[in-house]
């Protein structure tokens, strides 16, 4: 589908149909192409655009029965209930905080592990590694948090037996607030840091052999190779991936954080995503739910945009 | 391209879109009414109608391939003279389903829900008119259904303004639905008694523990089943734990500031000595099982109608173990036991689009009241499932997994209206049964906590989900600071400044409703 349409707007440009007839003909002698993009086009306005529009039910109090229609128009209301709920302040510092440490840790762990697999020379041994990594991000959130609270019991745990022999702990990881975000932020890194370095591998498997070669015989060594080669070529994937991580700052996601939280932790996981679903969800209160959400989203698009011109300015490359 | 292949494809794109956006269209929910409206009265062919029902984890029903094809639901359809067909709504996505069928306005004629008229569930339906009154229909049709549903459960599907009945209710007349289960080859070997009181079950918790049992009290995650000692100092606190104090005011009974303490006192007894599990904040409900079920444990709290099942399973793993359900242990005030549960446990509505047969199904659910029902859902098919002998039925009760399978979808899930405390005809042939019956009926029947509930709940209890009970959890807020007095990582004696934040965080406003209501008995159930 993007090749299409990429191919289209070269074409478009090489053309340079003046006028309103010229354009025509030229979709019709290209209309294989057209017809091909429209169930594309159609999906995205179906599916992604047009429920956009559902976004209005935030300023209203939305009724199932009365629809969007029906459903009395109350402006900010949402919005303000959600800035002076009491524990608004802890919510949204959990959630940035859990952003931080999502990008400063799950985002870089997979480019340091792909680098570090890219100069595995037995090819065996690297397959066998990557299958091993990969394997986790197939389990559910559900499963991850029962091997997780398994691993971390004080009782039976794996790592409680482990510090003991250090004459440690036991330590209940999963009922204090101080560990909690550890433990939801290393058992993402688990679950997914196999998944992450695929883009990366993909991505040095398309450097130049030469470029190594020519390095080498200026005597470069490994490590120089890695800094000067190896690190500019992944740049531009790292910047379009950050930027789309950026986008997500907020979005941690529920179900990770929720199968994890208990009352004794609550204070340092509860998060946007877990509260819109209490709060919103499980009340039918669909309004006051798609206000968070939509809070959420603004300020996705607003960070989103902010990188995207730093970096636009700083490494030329950007998502638009 | 040649022109040619270029045609072939552009009209497979086209074939592909048309046929794409017209599959929609065929299960029209409307098509099935049509025909069924079109045909004289006097043919009087079955009277079909569609229904949707939760598969509430049944797995003969969740594995079925086709349950409208199920030779249970055909023999039923000829008793009844009813075409159904049924919509199985997916256990764990109850609600979410639900409200997507309502918002899309896929409405099948009957509706199953779980409990009263304004369960999150029915997601305002029954306010915004989508169901039929049924207080007519059930003078003329329902005569057996009025006679068999006690007073109370009608109370739940009742509009306390208009007097309206919107929906037929299945009951549980026994609400003490949860009992105290404890090991009595284990209490036969620490040499005591079985205990009453709290003091006594804490004694006995200690010989339990000094005798090597792992967890003496199976703890689980947010006190659920194991709630036993707040149920004993009546402090349980869930959403029909309210009551009226000496002060006029009608509050969450975990504001009775001395029971509470004490209550959490004795969780906090329990974790320092090692009668409960360290890790109990993290415990599920099928670790619980497993421990309870692999002999870990020498007390706990289950449903007393699981005691044939539970009970088999931890006699497979541990031959020596002996269980029985005993009197919960007693509080200060001489009572004890659990939260009682609604009296209704599924209830069934008609769309008011249905308007034309509605007097056909409102006759087929009062069928499921009568003795040829009771035969059918008991033991299932003549010939196939039991025999007669001497004009009585003879029936073997399974004992393998497809045949209690089998059991429980018949006993429990086909069968629409009825008690459902336990299935008298199956449970009245082998001994457990006989043991779980007399539990409930001598037993169950005299203990458990009930407080004063409102259905439709409070609205401000929606307003400040921190404060809002489950049915059988603590709000949230309160259950936070419980647990952290447990762990001792907060003084007991701070209890009251967690009740002051309760009150500051929008407590004042969850009694002011819940005291005006009570007064006003606007839907308050006592």
């Amino acid at each position: 589908m993007e090749a299409t349409t990429a191919a289209q707007t070269t074409l478009t440009k090489k053309e340079q149909p003046r006028d309103k007839r010229r354009v025509l003909r030229f979709m019709w002698k290209y209309k294989a192409l057209y017809l091909l993009s429209l169930p594309g086009i159609l999906y995205f306005l179906i599916f992604k655009y047009i429920p956009l529009m559902g976004s209005v039910i935030a300023f209203q109090n939305y009724n199932l029965f009365a629809g969007f229609s029906g459903s009395p128009w109350v402006g900010l209301e949402h919005f303000t209930r959600m800035f002076s709920h009491y524990d608004f302040l802890n919510i949204l510092k959990n959630t940035l905080l859990l952003g931080i440490y999502d990008i400063t840790f799950a985002f870089t762990a997979p480019i340091i592990l792909a680098l570090l697999l890219n100069e595995v020379r037995m090819v065996l041994y690297k397959k066998v590694v990557q299958t091993v990594i990969y394997a986790p991000h197939f389990l559910s959130w559900v499963i991850v948090s029962g091997i997780f609270i398994g691993v971390l019991s004080p009782s039976s745990g794996v790592a409680n037996t482990m510090l003991g022999w250090f004459g440690l702990g036991p330590i209940y990881f999963l009922g204090e607030d101080s560990y909690i975000r550890s433990v939801l932020v290393g058992s993402g890194l688990w679950r997914d840091v196999g998944w992450g370095t695929i883009i990366y591998l993909a991505a040095l498997a398309s450097i130049n052999p030469d470029l190594y070669e020519a390095a080498e015989m200026d005597g470069a060594g490994r490590w120089r190779q890695m800094l000067s080669i190896t690190l500019p070529a992944l740049l531009p994937v790292i910047t379009i991936l950050f930027l789309l991580k950026m986008g997500d700052f907020l979005d941690y996601g529920f179900e990770r954080v929720f199968v994890f939280q208990n009352p004794l932790n609550i204070r340092n996981s509860e998060i946007l995503d877990t509260y819109i679903y209490k709060a919103g969800l499980t009340q039918m209160q669909y309004s006051y739910a798609t206000a968070i959400g939509l809070f959420k989203s603004v300020v996705g698009l607003f960070l989103l945009a902010i990188a995207n011109t730093l970096s636009k300015k700083a490494t030329g490359e950007s998502l638009y | 391209m040649p022109k040619q292949a270029m045609r072939m494809l552009m009209l497979i794109l086209v074939l592909a879109i048309v046929a794409g956006c017209s599959g929609n269209n065929q299960p029209s929910p409307g098509t099935g009414t049509a025909e069924g409206s079109g045909e004289t009265p006097q043919v009087q062919g079955p009277t079909k109608f569609s229904i949707s029902m939760r598969t509430l984890n049944v797995a003969y029903v969740e594995k079925h391939p086709d349950i409208n094809k199920d030779p249970y639901v055909q023999a039923l359809e000829e008793m009844t003279n009813t075409d159904l067909d049924i919509r199985l709504i997916p256990h764990n996505e109850y609600q979410d389903k639900m409200v997507q069928m309502f918002a899309t306005n896929d409405i099948p004629d009957v509706v199953q829900g779980s409990g009263g008229i304004s369960g999150p569930e029915l997601a305002g339906a029954v306010e915004n008119g989508v169901f039929l009154p049924l207080n007519d229909l059930l003078e003329e049709h329902g005569k057996d259904l009025l006679a068999f549903i006690p007073e109370e459960a009608w109370a739940r599907m009742t509009d306390s303004k208009t007097g309206n009945i919107y929906g037929i209710p299945e009951i549980l007349s026994n609400p003490s639905r949860r009992a105290t289960w404890i090991r009595t080859d284990l209490l036969e070997q620490v040499g005591k008694d079985i205990p009453t009181t709290v003091e006594e079950t804490l004694e006995v918790l200690r010989a339990f523990k000094e005798a090597g049992v792992e967890q003496p009290f199976a703890g689980r995650q947010n006190f659920k089943y194991a709630d036993t000692f707040f149920g004993a100092y009546d402090v349980l606190g869930y959403l029909n734990q309210f009551k009226l104090f000496p002060d006029g005011q009608v509050k969450p009974n975990f504001f009775d500031v001395d029971n509470m303490k004490a209550a959490i006192g004795i969780y906090k007894t329990m974790h320092d000595e090692g009668l409960i599990s360290r890790e109990f904040a993290t415990i599920e409900s099928t670790d619980f099982r497993s421990i309870v079920t692999s002999g870990k444990a020498g007390m706990w709290s289950m449903n007393a109608n699981e005691l044939p099942i539970w009970g088999a399973q931890l006699m497979e793993n541990v031959p020596d173990a002996r269980v029985a359900l005993i009197p919960s242990p007693t509080g200060p005030d001489g009572g004890g036991g659990y939260a009682h549960y609604n009296p209704v446990t599924r209830s069934f509505y008609i769309n008011k689009k249905a308007e034309d047969k509605a007097a056909e199904i409102v006759q087929f659910f009062n069928w499921m009241v009568s003795d040829e029902a009771e035969l059918f859902f008991s033991y299932g098919l003549e010939g196939e499932d039991y025999t007669m002998v001497n004009g009585e039925p003879s029936f073997e009760v399974p004992t393998d997994t497809a045949g209690t399978d089998k059991m429980r979808y018949l006993n429990y899930w086909l069968w629409l209206v009825q008690d459902t405390t336990y299935n008298k005809m199956v449970s009245s042939l082998t001994e457990t049964g006989q043991q779980m019956i007399d539990a409930f009926d001598n037993m169950l029947a005299h203990e458990g906590r009930k407080g004063i509930e409102f259905d439709p709940r409070l609205e401000a209890l929606i307003r400040y989900p921190d404060l809002n009970p489950k049915s059988d959890e603590m709000p949230p807020l309160i259950l936070e600071h419980v647990l952290r007095m447990v762990y001792g990582r907060e003084e007991i004696d701070n209890y009251e400044a967690v009740l002051d934040e309760y009150l500051s965080k929008g407590g004042k406003e969850i009694i002011e409703e819940a005291t005006a209501r009570y007064n006003n008995q606007e839907n308050a159930f006592e």
